[in-house]
């Protein structure tokens, strides 16, 4: 038997086993169960101590007849050779955990130039290169955003977070949630201190956002109405993308849960950056008109409106205007409809009426001008808007045929939007048709724009669409 | 001034109003340059985003995306047992209507399914097809750039580089042509194919980008779609004895000039056999019925279609659609509607023959196992489900399934013109035989130790 070729291994411990190992040599041949259980034995011993035991299995192989050893032993070996693997794995792992915490403090490169260590916010660590705990790493994060206005900072940050799998997606979302709630009492309390210059609307901008991105926008809204009931007159969620250097469909989010909470909100600090238009005694909270300086159009209009014999229409239309507010809130607030729908009527409701005005009473109410609000100037949240208006007019024309066709107002890719407006209508209008006959409850158009969101995203990435058709295809998506 | 009040009103009803388009499933009959192409495949997909997908299989040499729309049930996977279909356009750029055509079949293909159109339901939703309107986007820019009156008969046939994408291929004819001779394999000639493509410098990236889509996608059918002359052309494109005509029948000839002619039947012009050659000094002898073997009409080494045949499980033939390859916008229509049935029908050819599954006696698929007919000396392999297609014409015939380590079992089939007959296999492998073997031996071994006591 090659049994006995195991005792010439030169073994460090076990000199008793190996003594058992010689000695059986001298006893008889035992049964072929014994024989197979001393064989496992003794093959783990050996593997104890001889960190290579592969050459054994082989000796015994040259016996032949005796499967049934064979059998066991190569069942016994593949375990111990799991067991080994799987410990070497995890050590393996270890490492590499170990690796990527180390790395991420030195990886990590900042946003701006000439913010370094130790001053980087965005680094990891406190000066003192102690680590940071998780409310450190929180208040870092949001008062960055705070101090820079920029929301891009958080978004920045987490994706790094989860690039290298240290969070996960709801990890993320936790800690969006926590942000948020710093920055507002970041703001909160630097609000009291600094008046108007400070407050740009930029990072209300980036709360808004934050306060969107991921919770239910009835949340969102919630907090909002909190944040009004607070009393606190500078804040308030953005109503507005302008401030928002991100674009795309960010805007539309933003402008829906913004508009929502708007819809409900004191705009006095939105107020007082339009001051400078010289539109502040007519429009003083107290008029109660709060909630329409939200519809920059119909304000227009309403400001149109000054004289004296125009008084009662203005009376009327602000009536309207109010009481179609508040037909949409309810609506959203009994579910409705989402607030994004509420939403999107109330802007497609605005841009209508800038439309209308100019085309049947000849005069332009001028366009939103928002970048001398903002002081900045973003391109696509002029195409936003002007997306509605192109819309609305193409409803309109569907609408009404004895209306000659009328010049688009500025539009950035005319031929390509109309085409996707058309085929995507289309296939809503399917769905619509094929849910009847079927029998189901109504499509859930929500679920589809996230997925044609995320497809979209897809196809931007792998160069199947540009950059721009794609924010196309979203504002489309969302103005439904 | 109540225009004011009424302004706002009907804003308002605008606003909240469900919005009817216009009924309108007119194709657009035009040409598409690359960013229309682009943007008319995207409305496809927008407007039936639940049966249609986009990808691209890679990039032409200056880097325009290689777009493929696929249309299924199912898409962006591929379903254990549904065959794979693919349409390539315009890989000589200066043949334009094939492109167009492939267009306006993804458009048609996704209205028809949104009227209610049975047949193309169930097309779509028991075959995956993928449409490649161009395969040479950079020659086609240039083509088109030409005016009207100057177009020629060659600039932008090849790609960017100047290389013929239609002689770019492998040349695995000459493969078998030895194989038939001398013994050898009769199917996936290619040895090492992902290395043989990736180290040669031959190839052009549109080529490239083909293949490696072959070796993706266990395609079962396709067709390739040029212009120059009107007829549809099957393997082998080459010549056996290097001459310049001469009819190359394939093991599956039978087969191909079925599907051939299943294309060319419903081609109006096509299928005419009193049609006057496209140029008085044509020679097209050897068309009939509107199709031809490809050796029989001129010698094509490289080509596309045999690559295809030789190298993998997918059977693809050439068709020449228009007399005029870069023919005026307002022919578009013509062709479209001489073509239309045609594209269609041959979709359907690819429900035909034998289908089915290899799997070993637990159920697991085998894949690459192989499938062979008696009488036909080309044998395929199944997928990575086990599944596998073997278009054949009617007729009684006697199928194979084999594999490394298994038994062979042969069964008889029956196939009809259609649809195609399922066949199953189930396939015991050796080691499943010796491991039986080896137990019996233990067992005897147990018994006789325990009464013998050692």
């Amino acid at each position: 038997m090659g049994l006995s070729q195991i005792a010439a291994f030169p073994t460090p411990a076990d000199s008793v086993d190996d003594k058992t190992v010689y000695n059986r040599q001298l006893t008889e041949e035992k049964p072929l169960q014994v024989q197979i259980a001393e064989a496992d034995t003794v093959k783990e011993n050996v593997q104890s101590a001889e960190p290579n035991p592969v050459a054994f299995p082989k000796d015994l192989e040259q016996d032949g007849d005796d499967f049934a050893v064979l059998k066991s032993l190569a069942v016994g070996q593949k375990t111990a050779d799991a067991v080994r693997a799987s410990k070497a794995e995890q050590h393996l792992r270890d490492d590499s955990d170990s690796t990527k915490s180390r790395r991420l403090a030195v990886d990590y490169d900042s946003t701006k130039t000439g913010m370094e260590y130790p001053d980087d916010p965005e680094s990891f660590r406190q000066v003192d290169g102690t680590p940071l705990t998780a409310e450190d790493i929180v208040q870092k994060i949001a008062t960055k955003i705070y101090e820079e206005h920029d929301r891009g900072v958080f978004d920045r940050i987490v994706s790094k977070l989860l690039k290298l799998g240290l969070i996960t997606e709801s990890q993320a979302e936790t800690l969006e949630y926590q942000v948020a709630e710093t920055l507002q009492d970041l703001i909160t309390k630097n609000a009291k201190n600094n008046e108007i210059e400070d407050l740009e609307g930029d990072y209300p901008a980036a709360k808004g956002e934050l306060t969107d991105q991921s919770q239910a926008t009835d949340e969102s809204i919630r907090r909002s109405y909190n944040v009004d009931r607070q009393g606190d007159d500078t804040e308030a969620a953005s109503d507005k993308d302008e401030e928002d250097p991100e674009p795309g469909d960010e805007d539309e989010e933003l402008g829906g849960d913004a508009a929502a909470a708007a819809a409900g909100d004191s705009w006095e600090r939105e107020e007082e950056e339009r001051g400078e238009e010289g539109d502040g005694n007519e429009v003083r909270p107290e008029d109660g008109l709060q909630d329409l300086q939200y519809f920059p159009n119909f304000y227009r209009l309403l400001k149109s409106l000054d004289s004296d014999q125009d008084a009662q229409e203005r009376e009327t239309l602000i009536t309207i205007m109010k009481t179609l507010i508040d037909f949409v809130k309810m609506m959203v607030k009994y579910g409705t409809i989402t607030p994004e729908e509420g939403v999107s009527y109330l802007e497609n409701l605005d841009a209508m009426i800038a439309l209308q005005t100019k085309n049947k009473l000849g005069k332009a109410l001028g366009n939103p001008d928002f970048a001398a609000l903002a002081g900045q100037l973003p391109d696509d949240d002029d195409n936003t808007k002007q997306e509605a208006a192109r819309m609305m007019k193409e409803y309109e024309n569907l609408k009404d045929s004895t209306k000659g066709e009328q010049p688009p107002t500025e539009i950035s890719q005319p031929g390509k939007s109309e085409t996707y407006l058309e085929a995507i209508r289309k296939n809503i209008e399917w769905l619509k048709k094929h849910n009847k006959e079927e029998g189901n409850e109504d499509y859930d158009l929500s679920k589809l724009k996230d997925f044609m969101d995320q497809q979209v995203d897809d196809y931007i990435d792998k160069g199947i669409i540009a950059k721009e058709e794609g924010e196309t295809i979203k504002r489309i998506y969302s103005s439904l | 001034m109540k225009q004011f009040a009424s302004l706002v009103l009907f804003g308002t009803l605008a606003a909240l109003a469900v919005v009817r388009g216009a009924d309108d499933q007119e194709i657009s009959y035009e040409y598409h340059r690359y960013e229309e192409l682009g943007k008319a495949l995207v409305s496809v997909w927008l407007q039936c985003p639940s049966i249609t997908r986009i990808y691209t299989i890679g990039e032409s040499f200056e880097g325009r995306e290689l777009l493929v729309l696929e249309i299924s049930d199912n898409p962006g996977v591929h379903e254990p047992g549904e065959p794979e279909f693919k349409y390539i356009g315009n890989m000589h750029g200066n043949e334009a209507v094939g492109r167009e055509l492939i267009i306006y079949l993804a458009q048609y293909l996704c209205n028809q399914y949104q009227q209610d159109n049975e047949t193309i339901i169930d097309l779509v939703h028991n075959t995956r097809i993928h449409l490649m309107p161009s395969m040479n986007p950079d020659g086609f820019e240039k083509a088109a750039s030409q005016s009207g009156e100057i177009r020629d008969w060659f600039v932008g046939r090849s790609n960017a580089q100047g290389v013929d994408l239609n002689r770019n291929f492998p040349d695995l004819d000459r493969i078998i042509y030895i194989n038939e001779r001398e013994g050898g394999a009769n199917n996936h000639l290619l040895q090492n194919m992902k290395k043989a493509v990736d180290e040669n410098t031959k190839l052009a990236p549109e080529t490239k980008a083909v293949i490696h889509w072959i070796m993706d996608i266990p395609f079962v059918l396709s067709a390739n779609l040029h212009g120059g002359d009107v007829v549809a052309n099957y393997p082998y494109d080459e010549t056996r004895t290097d001459s310049a005509h001469e009819y190359s029948a394939s093991p599956d000839d039978v087969v191909f000039k079925s599907l051939a002619r299943a294309y060319s039947m419903y081609n109006p012009v096509m299928s005419d056999p009193h049609r006057a050659p496209c140029r008085k000094t044509d020679d097209d002898t050897s068309f009939t019925d509107g199709i031809t073997n490809g050796g029989a009409w001129y010698s094509v080494p490289g080509g596309m279609q045999d690559f295809n045949y030789l190298s993998s499980n997918c059977f693809e033939i050439t068709l020449e659609l228009s007399c005029d390859k870069f023919p005026s916008e307002d022919a578009l229509k013509t062709y479209w509607e001489q073509n239309r049935n045609s594209l269609v029908s041959y979709i359907e050819q690819v429900h035909r023959g034998v289908k089915g599954f290899v799997r070993d006696l637990q159920g697991n698929p085998i894949s690459n196992a192989s499938i062979s007919v008696e009488g036909i000396n080309h044998d395929l392999t199944t997928a990575n489900d086990g599944d596998y297609w073997r278009l054949l014409a009617p007729g009684n015939y006697k199928v194979a399934a084999s594999a490394p380590g298994y038994l062979t079992v042969i069964k008889k089939v029956a196939v009809a013109f259609s649809p195609a007959t399922r066949v199953d296999f189930e396939l015991e492998s050796l080691v499943e035989r010796k491991e039986e073997e080896k137990e019996e031996l233990m067992d005897w071994w147990k018994m006789m130790s325990e009464t013998l006591n050692f």
